[in-house]
C-alpha cells in the first residue's frame, strides 16, 4: 500500500465547485447592485419619497371603460326595470316612425313677432325634437297687437272671429283686452321658487256684452301656479267692453299667452 | 360709512319697491290702469261762426278737455305738440301727422260745433291713429236747445262714451252727481252739484240741520238724518217731486243712513234701544233688524255693493273708533283696521276695496293727521292717498271705482274734493260756505 495515501479528492476536482461559486457571487452581487430597478409590488414606491414627484395626477373620464361582457346577463336582480316581476331588460325606446311635425305650431312660428324673440344658443337647438316648438320660439299667434312686455314677462294674443280680420279692423279693442289682462296678471302669484316656465296658453271667448267666458288652459306650462296665475288674471275681469256694433259674430274667441321670467 | 349710506340706500330703494307696488294693486283693482292711452283731443272746430257758436263751442271744448282728463286712463297729448291743421270732419284728418312724434298719440277725438235754428250740433269722431285701414272708433251726432247747460251736457255725453270704448267698458262718470251738506244758505241743507262741481243745487230747506246724505241707486230719493220733533231722523227726499216724502220714525236718535246697491234696504244706526247699534230695514219701511250688539257705540255702516251680503261699519268696542266688517245678517264681525283712529267707511264698487278716514297715530304727543286711505280688504293692504293737507274726512267712491270725492280743510275752511282712486289729480270742487259729507251717486 502507497505511504502518501491522497485523503482529499484529486487537485483537478476542486475547480469546479469553485468556478460555480465565484459565479455565484457574481450574481448575487449584480442583483444586489441593479436589484431597484426591478419593479416591485411593495416597498415605498406607492406615495412615498422616491416616487418621480409629490403629487398625484387624476384624469376624469366620463365613464369608467369596464370590460363588456361578452353575454348580456338575465339576471333579473340586475334588471334596469322598476317593475318586480319583470323578469326581461326593458327595450330601449326608439323614434316613433310615424312622428310627423304639428302643422299649427309651425305658423305660430312665423309670426312677425319673431323677430324680437331672443333666439336661443345653438346647442339648446341641437337637443330639439323635429316636431317640437323650442321654448321662447313659438312667438305670438297673429296679429299686429299680439304681445305685452311686463318687466321680464311677456304675453300676447290672438283674435279669431268673423272673416277674421277682427284684430285689423278692431284694433283699439284688441289693445283694450290685452291691456286689461296684462294689468290684471298679478307675477306675485306665480311660485316664488320658479325662474322660468314654458309657454301657457289660455282660451277664452268674448261675449257680445264684453264678458270673457269659457276660460281653460289650452296648453299648461307645467307649473300649477303659473296655470293659476294666468287663470285669475281673465277670471278676475268682469268685462272688457261690448264687441264693437260693427262687429256682427256673436263672440270672439281668444287665444292669449303668457311667458313668465323671474 | 359706505355701510351706512348702503343701508340708507337700500332703506330708500326698498320704499321706492313697495311704493311702486302699492301703485300698481290699486291701479289694477279700481282700473285706472298702469298704461295710458295717449289721447289728442283738438278743440272741436266751427261749423258757424256766429257769436253763440263760439261761447257754446268754449264750453263743449273745455268740458271735454276736462273730463278726458279726468277720467284718469289718458295721458293726454299736449295742445302744444298739435299739427297746424286740426280737423273737423274726417275727410281733413292726416292720421300720420298724428301717429308720430310730436304728439304720437294712440287716439284722435275731433269734431264741430256749430248752432242752427236755436239748436246746437256736434259731430264728434274718435280716430285710432295708429290703423290707417280702418281707423274710425266712434261716431256721433248730438243736437239740443242751444245753451251752455246743453253744450256741458254734449260734452259730458261724447266724453262719457269715449271711456266707455275705451276704459274696457266701465261707464263714465261725467253724468253722475254729487250729494253734499252745506251752510252757505245758513243752515246745513243737502245739495246736489255735478261731478266737477258744476251746477250747485239746495234741495232740502228744514231750516235745522240736515246730515249724512246718500242717494239711492236708481237716482231718485236722497235719505239723510235730519233733526225733528222726535230727535234725529232719517228723511227721505224725492229728487222726482223735489220734496221730503214720508219714512217711518224710530224711536230714539238715528243717524247715517246707507242704501244697499239694489235698493232694497237701508242700514243706519239708531239708539232706539239706549245704546247706539246698526240697523237695517227694508226702503219702504218696516221694523228694523238689528244686527250689532255691545257697550260701544257702533255708526256709519256702509254695503259692500258688489254683493250686498257685507256691511262695514265703525265700531268703538275697542276702545278707539276702527272699522269692521259683517256679513248683512250681523254675523262674522271681522276688525279691519289695527290701529289709531278710523271712521266714514265707503266701499268701493267692485267690493275690493275699502276707502276710509284714519288718523294712524292718535292720542297725546301724536302729530297724526286725519288723511284719506284705500285698503284692498283680502289682504289688508293700505295706501295712503292724502297727505299733509289739513284734515281729511268722508271719503265716497264714484261708480266707475276709478274717482274719491271726500272733505278736507286744507284750504282753511272745510271744503269738497276729488282725485283719483291712487290719489293724484286733486280737484276743488266747492266754494262758498262750508261744505261736508260728500255721496257720489250710483250712476
Amino acid at each position: 500500500m502507497a505511504a502518501d495515501v491522497d485523503i482529499f479528492p484529486t487537485e483537478g476536482n476542486l475547480r469546479v465547485p469553485l468556478i460555480g461559486s465565484v459565479a455565484l457571487h457574481s450574481v448575487l452581487f449584480a442583483l444586489a447592485l441593479f436589484g431597484n430597478l426591478i419593479p416591485s409590488g411593495r416597498g415605498e414606491s406607492w406615495g412615498g419619497t422616491t416616487g418621480g414627484g409629490g403629487a398625484m395626477s387624476a384624469t376624469l373620464v366620463s365613464s369608467i371603460p369596464l370590460p363588456t361582457p361578452p353575454v348580456e346577463t338575465q339576471n333579473v336582480l340586475a334588471n334596469e326595470s322598476k317593475g318586480l316581476a319583470q323578469s326581461q331588460p326593458k327595450e330601449t325606446s326608439r323614434e316613433e316612425p310615424k312622428a310627423i311635425p304639428i302643422p299649427e305650431r309651425e305658423t305660430k312660428h312665423k309670426g312677425p313677432r319673431e323677430s324680437v324673440q331672443k333666439k336661443p344658443p345653438p346647442k339648446e337647438v341641437a337637443k330639439v325634437e323635429d316636431n317640437k316648438i323650442p321654448f321662447g320660439q313659438g312667438g305670438p299667434v297673429s296679429g299686429p297687437y299680439g304681445s305685452f312686455t311686463s318687466g321680464s314677462t311677456k304675453g300676447g294674443l290672438s283674435f279669431t272671429g268673423g272673416t277674421g280680420d277682427f284684430g285689423s279692423r278692431f284694433g283699439w279693442y284688441v289693445d283694450g283686452v290685452r291691456r286689461k289682462v296684462s294689468e290684471n296678471w298679478l307675477k306675485y302669484e306665480v311660485d316664488p321658487r320658479i325662474d322660468a316656465a314654458r309657454r301657457v296658453y289660455i282660451y277664452f271667448e268674448v261675449t257680445r256684452s264684453g264678458q270673457p267666458v269659457n276660460i281653460r288652459v289650452e296648453q299648461s306650462s307645467g307649473i300649477p301656479s303659473l296655470d293659476q296665475s294666468a287663470m285669475r288674471a281673465l277670471q278676475r275681469i268682469d268685462t272688457f267692453g261690448p264687441l264693437p256694433p260693427e262687429y256682427s259674430g256673436n263672440y270672439v274667441a281668444v287665444e292669449f299667452w303668457f311667458d313668465y321670467r323671474r | 360709512m359706505t355701510k351706512r349710506f348702503a343701508a340708507i340706500l337700500f332703506a330708500v330703494l326698498l320704499f321706492a319697491a313697495s311704493n311702486v307696488l302699492a301703485q300698481d294693486w290699486i291701479r289694477t283693482g279700481t282700473g285706472l290702469g298702469v298704461e295710458k292711452i295717449r289721447l289728442a283731443a283738438p278743440d272741436f272746430k266751427l261749423a258757424t261762426s256766429d257769436a253763440q257758436t263760439q261761447s257754446l263751442a268754449s264750453t263743449f271744448n273745455t268740458t271735454l278737455w276736462n273730463d278726458l282728463q279726468f277720467a284718469g286712463i289718458f295721458d293726454m297729448v299736449s295742445k302744444s305738440f298739435y299739427p297746424l291743421s286740426i280737423p273737423g270732419a274726417p275727410q281733413d284728418v292726416h292720421l300720420g301727422d298724428w301717429s308720430v312724434p310730436p304728439p304720437n298719440a294712440n287716439m284722435l277725438a275731433f269734431g264741430n260745433v256749430g248752432v242752427q235754428g236755436g239748436s246746437i250740433n256736434v259731430q264728434g269722431w274718435l280716430y285710432d291713429t295708429k290703423n290707417a285701414q280702418s281707423p274710425q272708433v266712434l261716431g256721433k251726432q248730438y243736437r239740443e236747445e242751444a245753451s251752455n247747460a246743453n253744450a256741458r251736457l254734449i260734452a259730458h255725453r261724447f266724453a262719457d262714451e269715449i271711456i266707455f270704448r275705451l276704459g274696457g267698458g266701465i261707464a263714465g262718470i261725467a253724468e253722475t252727481k254729487i250729494y253734499y251738506v252745506s251752510n252757505r244758505s245758513g243752515s246745513k241743507e243737502i245739495w246736489q252739484m255735478d261731478y266737477d262741481g258744476a251746477n250747485p243745487k239746495q234741495l232740502t230747506h228744514t231750516g235745522s240741520i240736515a246730515l249724512s246724505p246718500h242717494v239711492s241707486p236708481d237716482g231718485s230719493r236722497v235719505a239723510f238724518s235730519g233733526v225733528t220733533k222726535d230727535g234725529w231722523q232719517i228723511q227721505m227726499y224725492s229728487l222726482e217731486l223735489g220734496r221730503l216724502v214720508s219714512f217711518p220714525r224710530f224711536g230714539g236718535d238715528n243717524y247715517s243712513p246707507a242704501w244697499s246697491s239694489d235698493g232694497q234696504n237701508l242700514a243706519f244706526s239708531s239708539s232706539r234701544t239706549g245704546n247706539t247699534e246698526i240697523y237695517s230695514v227694508s226702503a219702504a219701511g218696516g221694523t228694523p233688524r238689528r244686527l250689532t250688539e255691545s257697550k260701544a257705540p257702533d255708526t256709519s255702516p256702509i254695503w259692500n255693493p258688489k254683493t250686498n251680503a257685507q256691511i262695514a261699519w265703525v265700531s268703538g268696542r275697542t276702545g278707539l273708533p276702527q272699522i269692521y266688517t259683517m256679513a248683512s245678517d250681523g254675523t262674522n264681525a271681522v276688525r279691519v283696521t289695527d290701529q289709531g283712529y278710523a271712521v266714514s267707511p265707503s266701499w268701493s264698487p267692485n267690493g275690493q276695496f275699502l276707502a276710509f278716514a284714519w288718523v294712524r297715530h292718535y292720542g297725546p304727543g301724536e302729530p297724526g293727521a286725519s288723511d284719506i286711505y284705500v285698503m284692498d280688504i283680502a289682504s289688508k293692504q293700505w295706501v295712503q292717498l292724502t297727505h299733509d293737507g289739513g284734515r281729511n274726512d268722508f271719503p265716497s267712491w264714484s261708480p266707475d271705482g276709478r274717482h274719491i270725492v271726500f272733505q278736507s280743510s286744507r284750504g282753511g275752511h272745510v271744503q269738497i274734493y276729488s282725485m283719483l282712486a291712487d290719489g293724484t289729480e286733486v280737484r276743488l270742487l266747492t266754494a262758498g260756505g262750508e261744505n261736508t259729507q260728500p255721496n257720489w251717486s250710483f250712476k
